[in-house]
């Protein structure tokens, strides 16, 4: 196993912050999400306010350069902007489980709780149902695959290419990052020429 | 099926660049790869006039040995009229191919995974030259996360080699377009040698380096006229691409021009997870140039090796790379002839074997273990040879085993004698990429490298 960029050093000097475009990609689309108090929102009112990093996620991923490697670049993007002055405040993160079944509100946020600090506006959020939950990722061409065995039973593992989206104070996607290209230096730069527009 | 869908899960996630990726050995790191069996090769076919339809196609191929369709036509979807077909390239998940028309500046957007066996029209992109602000010649369509990456090869305003870059959504929408740089524009970049004529042709990217690596061929008036007319044409003969040029793949800026005299076309870059180079090709001159970044961190560019005698024009056309990089396919038009470098020095290519594969040789494209290498014939429609000496074998579709030593041919498909056209680029499909089961699959054998 080959370890993801993202748990290195950075091998390259990012380009310098506000150098450089970052083309909208689309909007960032809505949809009904609960917080991990279980309550009932939009993921709208999550999106708009501040610049926003999203990741599609499921707290029992087990590939080390899928889930785990976003939530642990989230990290990295965590600390980073906390000290920063200039974007601390600024920037939201958000984790989306598309796992309805398993990650119910509490245990998403058992999950949450064991990365985000408490001064930080890191939100981890899932939905209802599947029913709840498709439309959400198909608007973000997010492709998941759920395993099942030959019964038909779930196994509770999913195949699906990872994909972190930033997300603008308009709610426009501006970048989209996957396994081989998610490093929190890079995040961090591009929120930065986000914030600098 | 659980086994089935442990491939898939394999597959879906082996989305990580450095090591060791193989036509599989040729497209973008971002993706997912087959490294199995392939269930399907997806060609994309230039329209004839007098044959079939005479329309571009996308046609489809069964080459699963444990198929009862082994070796055979599955399916061909018509795109209504021609368009120059050429290049095509899958989206970073798989799900979608990308085929485009170098005379049209059409792209068809095809649906492969909602059943792979018979690809459907998802989306046909026809304003693309108005949205690029004037791009002409969409060639390669390369995967980045979430995107397309399309190089043009011409212009609207002169029909010349000066041309651009387009990035869209996987879904179809046009996000943004940059220029080559050129002596009157490097836009910030180094010119390093005699050239910046901006000129493009294809595009790789090094991901873990930052790096986008573009090469350079000619524009429609060249690519659109009769071979032995442009030959003659003194003028016509100067205007191609004499440049590689290397870009800050996330700022999307070129940094430096390097000259590769002779038109450099296809790009491979290496897998390994501390190689920082790559290779192509120049087709009037012969030679495998290496692009490589040195000990200082600059990246340049050199000869290594011939390919052939240069004097007898040999045309190199495209190139593979194995999945360990030490080797490379290089296919040469002229002389229809495939022929084996060890690169496993890459400053130092020698050659390890030859043979002749056929009349107007073009497209190479390996498995994963580099035990199957596909060929077609099919360059431009007014440069391919019209078959005066053998009808039977100008416009074919073959398929070889090779064993480190040998190629054994194993089927071949006349794309005249069918009804089809002349076939070009190949990609690959498994219905495992969707958690969907294949008739007769060996799913055993989709295991991970």
């Amino acid at each position: 196993m080959v370890l993801a960029p993202g748990y290195e050093e950075l091998e390259f000097e990012p380009p310098v912050a506000g150098s450089y475009l970052l083309p909208p990609m689309g909007a960032a689309a809505d949809g009904s999400v609960l917080d991990t108090a279980g309550v009932q929102g939009r993921l709208h009112d999550y999106l708009g306010d501040k610049a926003t990093v999203l990741s599609f996620i499921f707290t029992t991923c087990s590939d080390v350069n899928g889930c785990p490697l976003a939530t642990y670049v989230m990290s990295g993007v965590q600390t980073a902007v906390l000290d920063d002055p200039a974007l601390d405040g600024k920037v939201r993160l958000l984790s989306f489980s598309f796992d309805p079944e398993k990650d119910t509100p509490s245990a998403l946020g058992q999950y949450g709780d064991q990365f985000r600090s408490a001064d930080f506006d890191w939100q981890f959020l899932t939905t209802h149902s599947e029913q709840e939950l498709r439309p959400i990722l198909d608007a973000y061409d997010q492709w998941v695959i759920r395993d099942y065995d030959e019964a038909g039973q779930y196994l509770g593992t999913m195949s699906h290419v990872l994909r972190v989206y930033l997300i603008d104070q308009d709610r426009q996607i501006r970048n989209i990052y996957s396994t081989s290209f998610l490093h929190a230096d890079t995040v961090v730069n591009d929120l930065r020429t986000l914030l600098a527009e | 099926m659980i086994q089935m869908l442990r491939a898939a899960l394999v597959l879906l996630m082996a989305v990580i660049a450095p090591a060791a990726l193989a036509d599989e050995t040729c497209m973008s790191p971002y993706m997912a790869k087959i490294v199995g069996q392939e269930d399907y090769v997806y060609i994309w076919t230039l329209g004839m006039e007098g044959v079939g339809d005479g329309e571009d196609k996308l046609v489809t191929v069964d080459v699963n040995p444990e198929s009862e369709n082994y070796g055979q036509v599955v399916h061909s979807l018509s795109v209504g009229g021609r368009n120059e077909a050429h290049h095509s390239g899958l989206t970073d998940d798989r799900r979608y191919l990308w085929a485009s028309g170098l005379d049209t500046s059409k792209i068809f957007i095809f649906d492969i995974h909602t059943d792979p066996a018979q690809p459907r029209i998802h989306r046909e992109i026809d304003d693309f030259v108005a949205k690029t602000g004037g791009i002409v010649g969409p060639h390669t369509n390369y995967a980045l996360p979430g995107r397309m990456l399309i190089t043009g090869l011409s212009n609207n305003r002169d029909h010349g080699g000066r041309t651009g870059m387009a990035e869209y959504t996987n879904d179809g929408d046009f996000i943004t377009s940059v220029w080559m740089p050129t002596d009157d524009n490097l836009q910030g970049a180094v010119k390093s040698g005699n050239y910046a004529d901006g000129y493009g042709y294809d595009a790789r990217a090094l991901p873990r380096r930052n790096v986008l690596v573009t090469s350079s061929f000619t524009g429609w008036n060249n690519y659109m006229m009769n071979l032995g007319k442009m030959m003659s044409d003194p003028e016509a003969m100067k205007r191609f691409g004499n440049t590689v040029v290397i870009w800050d793949l996330h700022a999307r800026t070129p940094k430096k021009v390097l000259d590769v005299p002779g038109a450099p076309l296809e790009l491979r870059c290496a897998w390994g997870s501390r190689s920082n180079y790559c290779f192509t090709t120049t087709a009037l001159t012969s030679k495998i140039w290496l692009i490589y970044e040195d000990d200082a961190g600059e990246w340049q560019a050199k000869a290594v090796a011939d390919i052939g005698d240069a004097s007898k024009i040999p045309l190199p056309v495209d190139i593979s790379i194995s999945a360990d990089d030490n080797h490379l396919w290089v296919n040469t038009w002229n002389d229809g002839n495939v022929r084996l470098f060890d690169i496993s020095d890459p400053h130092a290519p020698e050659q390890v074997f030859e043979e002749r594969i056929g009349e107007q040789i073009n497209m190479v494209s390996q498995s994963w273990d580099g035990e199957r290498v596909y060929f077609t014939s099919s360059l431009l429609a007014n440069w391919d040879k019209t078959g005066s000496n053998d009808d039977s074998d100008v416009q074919y579709f073959k398929l070889f085993k090779w064993d480190g030593e040998k190629l054994t041919p194993d089927f071949s498909l006349d794309f005249v004698a069918m009804g089809l056209g002349s076939p070009h680029q190949m990609r690959f499909g498994a219905h495992a990429l969707y958690g969907k089961p294949a008739a007769k699959v060996d799913h055993d054998s989709m295991a991970a490298r």
